[in-house]
């Protein structure tokens, strides 16, 4: 799995982005920060909380300059029919079906041969900056993944539970 | 276009449940008789003896066996209950993994991701029928698992006598003792032969004589190996004596 600093592999695949077949490449996404986030199948019952989760919260992480894409090895069309069933999904879903872009990011299961719930935020260099991955049956926690992103983008030592408002660490340090 | 009353057939699902004790019951107290008469016959010359150990060993038997289908029965449906208590305070607690799990099965029963994931989500709106089905599909149990513990006893000891009295009965009413031993291994082989083409009709096979050979040849293996033991033993019996 790849880890802070290492360069994030590019991608161009097939997405399903409101409602329709579309194609989205890391070349092409210009925002400050990249969330990835890898999950294991559609029509499942964890995957949707996390998939719906991130979507109600798709305006604080814009508001964060930051673009999120969902990825898993499901076709683009399974993608397509699980966005509508689940209301419509405001960011890309990348077809991964090989599993080979999870493999470029060391998170695909070779037992389950599903990706592991991994996340990635990317910074404009397109650098991994976070790398966090949870087990199969546990879902993430959008608010946690949306604090990371905001500390992230002060550039600042951020303690332990920070968030907006509370005091930095000291500064002219790197940890 | 053939109509099943899925009441009717419950119940006569409920009626087979019982078709292990009974077969279980029969086979053994056939085989276990006519291998106490073979054994005996072979060393102990007195007719009436071999009697009364045949009929000690029958009431022994269908005691034991119906003392120890009760307990097993009453085990298995404890240990069963519990195991299926913990799944569904589980399921109580975390219901995705038994939404995951429902689905996975589905799945490899054929069903696409998609018609699985729907089926699970409908079955989600009624709890109880989630669980009922996740029990069913993930872990193979069902209200209809469970043994009845008293009955699967008095069945299997019943089915253990009146497999006994079909060699006994012969042996005690057919004079002679070489044709007493005969007739009871005559209604064994019979009655055997009948227990196993039974058990090939129940389950609607075709080849139910097969089914009532298999059974011939286990009841005359163990009848010829008791007789062959009760030789060897005989020469101890006279040293005793």
């Amino acid at each position: 799995m790849l880890k802070p600093g290492d360069p994030a592999p590019s991608f161009d695949l097939e997405c399903a982005l409101d409602g329709r077949i579309a194609r989205s490449s890391l070349a092409k996404i210009c925002s400050e920060l990249v969330l990835l986030f890898f999950y294991p199948r559609d029509f499942s019952f964890i995957c949707p909380t996390e998939v719906t989760g991130f979507n109600k919260a798709l305006k604080e992480f814009a508001a964060e300059e930051t673009t999120i894409v969902g990825i898993s090895i499901d076709d683009v069309d399974s993608h397509l029919r699980w966005a509508r069933e689940l209301g419509g999904i405001g960011y890309p879903l990348l077809a991964d079906p090989d599993g080979n872009l999870a493999r470029a990011y060391g998170v695909f299961d070779d037992q389950q041969k599903v990706a592991l719930r991994a996340t990635f935020i990317l910074d404009r260099k397109r650098k991994v900056v976070f790398a966090a991955s949870c087990p199969l049956n546990v879902g993430r926690s959008v608010i946690e993944t949306l604090r990371i992103v905001r500390a992230l983008r002060t550039g600042q030592l951020c303690p332990a539970d920070w968030k907006p408002g509370v005091e930095f660490g000291p500064s002219g340090r790197e940890f | 276009m053939t109509s099943v009353d899925p009441a009717e057939k419950r119940r006569l699902f409920e009626r087979l449940s019982s078709v292990r004790e009974i077969v279980f019951g029969v086979q053994d107290g056939v085989l276990t008789t006519a291998g106490v008469l073979c054994g005996l016959s072979g060393a102990v010359s007195q007719h009436s003896q071999v009697v009364l150990a045949a009929l000690a060993s029958t009431a022994a038997g269908a005691l034991s066996m119906g003392a120890g289908a009760y307990l097993g029965t009453r085990a298995e449906t404890e240990v069963l209950s519990a195991e299926l208590e913990l799944v569904r305070v589980e399921a109580a607690a975390k219901p995705y993994t038994v939404q995951e799990g429902l689905l996975d099965e589905l799945c490899k029963e054929g069903l696409t991701r998609e018609a699985g994931y729907r089926i699970v989500r409908l079955l989600s709106t009624a709890p109880k029928a989630l669980a009922s089905t996740a029990e069913a599909k993930m872990f193979g149990l069902s209200g209809g698992t469970f043994g009845r513990p008293a009955l699967d006893g008095i069945v299997m000891g019943l089915a253990f006598l009146v497999g006994a009295v079909v060699p006994l009965l012969p042996y005690m009413l057919i004079p002679g003792p070489r044709y007493d031993l005969g007739g009871a291994l005559v209604a064994t082989a019979l009655t055997l032969f009948g227990v196993g083409y039974f058990a090939g009709w129940l389950a609607h096979r075709d080849d139910r004589w097969r089914s009532g050979v298999r059974f011939l040849a286990i009841a005359m293996s163990a009848a010829a190996a008791g007789y062959l033991i009760g030789l060897a033993i005989s020469p101890l019996g006279a040293t005793a004596g």
